[in-house]
């Protein structure tokens, strides 16, 4: 058939219906192949209605109010087929709503370290729609300051902003990078080659990158610098060797862009304590399970003293990955 | 241990989503099954032969009584753990009324979703009345006509099961389904085990004296074959992903869930991402067995093909599938059909063969940890080192040249290594075969300069990987499962024969040289022409040939070991033409997307 039905059969038992019972189903037929887990609230929903509806006012089973059923089905087909949403009036008093909500897939876990960026102009927020603690954090959204910096400056408690971000992260707003730093090592993806490929990729790229006030960069050299980006490259590194190509370009947006779409990726460095004598304790946080990164964050200190301490040490390996 | 930031609240503050903690199919992995039911319909009406796993027996009413009730205490006894995902709120006898179908939706598949289970089978009609053979010899009364008409072999998944899961299982049911039918026609089988698996029902059903309701499909396990199978099935499906079945001892169905076998970390590789990697294989490729030669041979059946035992016999990491072809004396077709047969079993993956000059570099999925059970496979492997020391090793890309020369060696470490070749390459293969490594490959990407005068004309040229349409570099005749061979791809000869441009004479300055040259340098555009021939490189004619005939391959998609391969050139070679022409070529380092979703899943 290429078909799949969704339903939800309702059953009501009373003595005066015919067969001291009645049965009803409204369903959806949709194509087989498509997805329509979206559906299936709104079956629920409708179903969970015209119950209601029955032992409130007999509306499904006395026969003047049944004929009301097919204009309302039609006006469902076209509609939630258009628009996604609809509005059926029943009768004076009775209006229902129905709307389809896309689901998404569960977003991850934000940590201390990530930093949040918005995906879109963030001037197409309507504020007031979203929760206190979204619009009090907003602000400090800029796609620099890390999680637990913006705790700290908007004051508000770490776990709150966490999943405020989570949220947004869900709704498709921000996206997750990590910090940025000079000292930080990056490399291309095979994605990379995309910005060859693909014209719109092209064009957000080079009006995103491009330094305030200057002529629009040109491809080459983007695409240079994105490939300048190797391990064992640091971003200083990179600003020195090619400062004729990052006149017109802001190589913080630089990067920035390249890692929202995936166009290169950051190499993190993770400790690891590889001989210890029997008597010291456990290695904690020097497992290969914490990055440099989290490390910082948790517990304070810079990147420069960390490297220090952990250069010097010669049990301690560091990896990159 | 992690370190919690946040001690002293609780772990679900960090998260409004409940995050998998672990994949053990009690906590709703999504990709197991929840249970398999065998249901029939006959002239005695639908039967639910067998399902397990069987629901818990529920508590009988005279203990509930029994107990002090304290009304402000919550029931928490009926709630199991995956009760709401469960189906055990369905009787047996809904789910034969459901599940049975009518003989019209017989040999289609079947799905059908109740609220947060979704059903899949594949309903089989069974010939009827099968011929029976009735002996001139024997006074006894024909035998009894079967009475059923149809079964179905139904999983029963969670709802938000992926569709690819859902297909999978749906694939087992059918072949499950063809080899009953056919010992059915056979023997009589399937009828027999129902026969059984209906007497123990009844059995159980008129025996309740102690007041205390046992499961019946407990008892029809020890009797009947086919209930054990069923189980097996199940059971294998929630762990492995393999299931190896013998039907009355006698047919064999095997099955293999792409999404429990292909496994990295907690995310699998989706098989539509699988078939088109292996779809994009090429010969120069290589095939890395994940298991032992002897322990994979054992696991092969007895009449499985002789090809298979061949290739696994002489396949080698240091091989490329070309060769393989070679030595095991099977047609590259064949081979690449075999090697896509082991990877999708979870067998095998594609590598690029070793060899001194490759590059690795840590994958960024790799698990690195000191605790990890890897970290301790790797030290009773090889005595002496652990597995941390040598992946800080490949933090930087790395070639396996470098290390067996101290002095080429990027760092001091190198030098202090004491490891030699035939360890280390030992070593890197371990390291593949558990995902920890991923090999860079140097892509190369034509963008000349734009001209200064004219920079809006300069945008609107599309850069030349879009204009160059390009040969397709594919692997000869479509690769996809179950297509047939046809024999006019059987061999690939010499592959600088067919995809290079080797028609171009070497050598003089001839004016058929320069056409060609001409002609190959006319899908650019007048700046990047005259751009490219002012480069002093380009003053040498041969120099010049050598870049117009490899343009194509500047669109960044093309590593340098393909370039290799189909032009037979050198590494040198190409290095030195990549540095004269560097002021219009840009050069980058990363994985080879085609086989890198053997290293690390799609996003």
């Amino acid at each position: 058939m290429g078909k799949k039905l969704i339903g939800c059969p309702v059953c009501i038992e009373h003595k005066k219906y015919s067969r001291n019972a009645l049965l009803f189903n409204l369903g959806l037929v949709c194509d087989a192949r498509t997805n329509t887990c979206s559906l299936e609230p709104i079956v629920k929903k409708l179903s969970g209605y015209l119950t209601t509806l029955e032992l409130e006012s007999g509306f499904i089973s006395k026969e003047e109010s049944k004929q009301k059923l097919l204009p309302i089905m039609s006006t469902l087909l076209e509609d939630l087929n258009a628009t996604g949403a609809c509005t059926l009036p029943i009768d004076e008093s009775n209006t229902i709503h129905l709307k389809l909500i896309q689901l998404r897939k569960d977003p991850p876990i934000v940590q201390e370290y990530d930093v949040p960026v918005f995906t879109q102009c963030k001037d197409h927020f309507i504020k007031s729609q979203w929760d206190l603690t979204t619009q009090q954090i907003l602000p400090y959204i800029d796609g620099f300051r890390h999680i637990q910096k913006i705790s700290a400056e908007a004051d508000v408690e770490l776990n709150l902003v966490r999943i405020a971000v989570q949220n947004l992260l869900y709704y498709g707003v921000v996206t997750l990078v990590s910090i940025f730093q000079y000292s930080n090592v990056y490399c291309t993806t095979p994605k990379v080659q995309s910005l060859i490929d693909d014209k719109s990729i092209q064009e957000e790229c080079l009006n995103y990158v491009t330094k305030q006030g200057q002529k629009r960069a040109s491809l080459r050299d983007v695409f240079q610098l994105y490939c300048g980006l190797s391990p064992g490259t640091t971003v200083r590194d990179l600003c020195s060797r090619y400062s004729q190509q990052l006149q017109r370009v802001d190589e913080r947006r630089l990067i920035q862009f390249g890692l929202m779409k995936c166009l290169i990726r950051r190499l993190q460095k993770y400790p690891v304590k590889v001989i210890r004598d029997e008597r010291s304790r456990p290695p904690r946080l020097y497992t290969g399970c914490h990055s440099y990164d989290e490390i910082c964050c948790k517990t304070g200190i810079t990147y420069q003293e960390l490297d220090e301490r952990l250069e010097n040490d010669p049990n301690i390996v560091v990896c990159w990955k | 241990m992690m370190l919690n930031p946040s001690d002293g609240l609780p772990d679900d503050r960090k998260s409004l989503y409940p995050q998998s903690q672990s994949s053990a199919y009690k906590c709703g992995d999504k990709t197991s099954p929840i249970s398999v039911i065998l249901v029939s319909s006959g002239s005695r009406g639908n039967k639910l032969l067998f399902r397990y796993p069987y629901q818990k027996v529920a508590e009988c009413p005279s203990s509930l009584s029994a107990k002090q009730r304290n009304p402000y205490v919550l029931n928490t006894s009926g709630d199991e753990l995956d009760d709401q995902d469960g189906d055990s709120r369905f009787s047996d006898i809904v789910l034969s009324t459901i599940l049975a179908t009518k003989s019209d939706m017989c040999g289609k598949k079947f799905e059908l979703k109740i609220d947060n289970v979704r059903f899949v089978g594949h309903p089989t009609l069974l010939q009827h009345p099968p011929i029976i053979q009735v002996s001139k010899t024997d006074p006894s009364p024909k035998r009894e006509m079967p009475t059923m008409i149809l079964f179905n072999v139904v999983f029963a998944l969670r709802a938000n099961a992926d569709p690819s899961v859902i297909s999978c299982m749906h694939n087992l049911s059918r072949r499950i389904a063809i080899a009953l039918q056919h010992e059915e026609r056979r023997c009589q089988y399937l009828t027999r085990e129902a026969k059984l698996m209906l007497a123990v029902q009844e059995e159980i059903t008129t025996t309740e004296t102690d007041g205390s309701p046992q499961s019946p499909f407990r008892q029809i396990l020890p009797k009947c074959k086919l209930a054990r199978d069923l189980k097996e099935a199940y059971d294998s499906l929630c762990t492995t992903g393999v299931v190896r079945l013998h039907i009355n001892d006698w047919l064999e169905v095997s099955f293999c869930l792409p999404h429990k076998i292909h496994r990295i970390g907690d995310t699998y590789i989706p098989p539509e991402a699988l078939e088109r990697s292996l779809k994009a294989i090429r010969p120069y490729h290589a095939l890395l067995l994940l298991e032992n030669e002897k322990t994979l041979l054992s696991q092969l059946p007895l009449d499985c093909s002789p090809a298979l035992i061949r290739l696994i016999k002489t396949c080698s990491a240091v091989k490329n599938l070309q060769q393989l072809a070679q030595d095991a004396d099977l047609a590259l077709l064949q081979i690449f059909q075999i090697a896509a047969h082991l990877v999708y079993w979870g067998k095998a993956i594609i590598i690029y063969p070793l060899c001194e000059n490759n590059v690795y570099m840590l994958s960024p999925h790799a698990n690195i940890c000191l605790y990890s059970p890897l970290a301790e496979q790797f030290a009773r492997q090889f005595p002496g080192h652990d597995l941390p020391s040598m992946l800080a090793k490949f933090s930087l890309p790395v070639s396996l040249a470098e290390f067996r020369n101290p002095l080429e060696a990027p760092t001091q470490e190198f030098a202090a290594l004491l490891v030699n070749q035939a360890q280390l390459i030992q070593m890197v293969v371990w390291m593949l075969q558990r995902r920890l490594l991923i090999q860079l490959h140097t892509y190369v990407c034509l963008l000349v300069p734009p001209s200064e005068d004219e920079p809006g004309l300069r945008d609107e040229d599309p850069p030349l990987a879009a204009r160059v349409g390009g040969r397709s570099l594919s692997t000869p005749s479509a690769l996809s499962f179950g297509s047939p061979t046809s024999s006019d791809d059987m061999t690939l000869t010499s592959p600088s024969m067919e995809n290079s441009s080797a028609e171009l004479l070497t050598g003089g300055d001839s004016p058929l040289n320069k056409r060609m040259t001409e002609t190959l340098l006319a899908s650019l555009s007048e700046h990047e022409r005259q751009f490219i021939l002012n480069i002093p490189a380009a003053q040498n004619p041969e120099d010049l040939r050598m870049f117009a005939r490899l343009l194509h391959y500047f669109r960044g998609h093309h590593h340098l070991e393909e370039i290799m391969y189909n032009e037979n050139m050198r590494r040198s070679q190409l290095k030195t033409l990549f540095d004269k022409f560097r002021s219009v070529l840009v050069v980058t380092n990363h994985e080879d997307p085609i086989i890198s979703i053997f290293q690390s899943p799609m996003d």
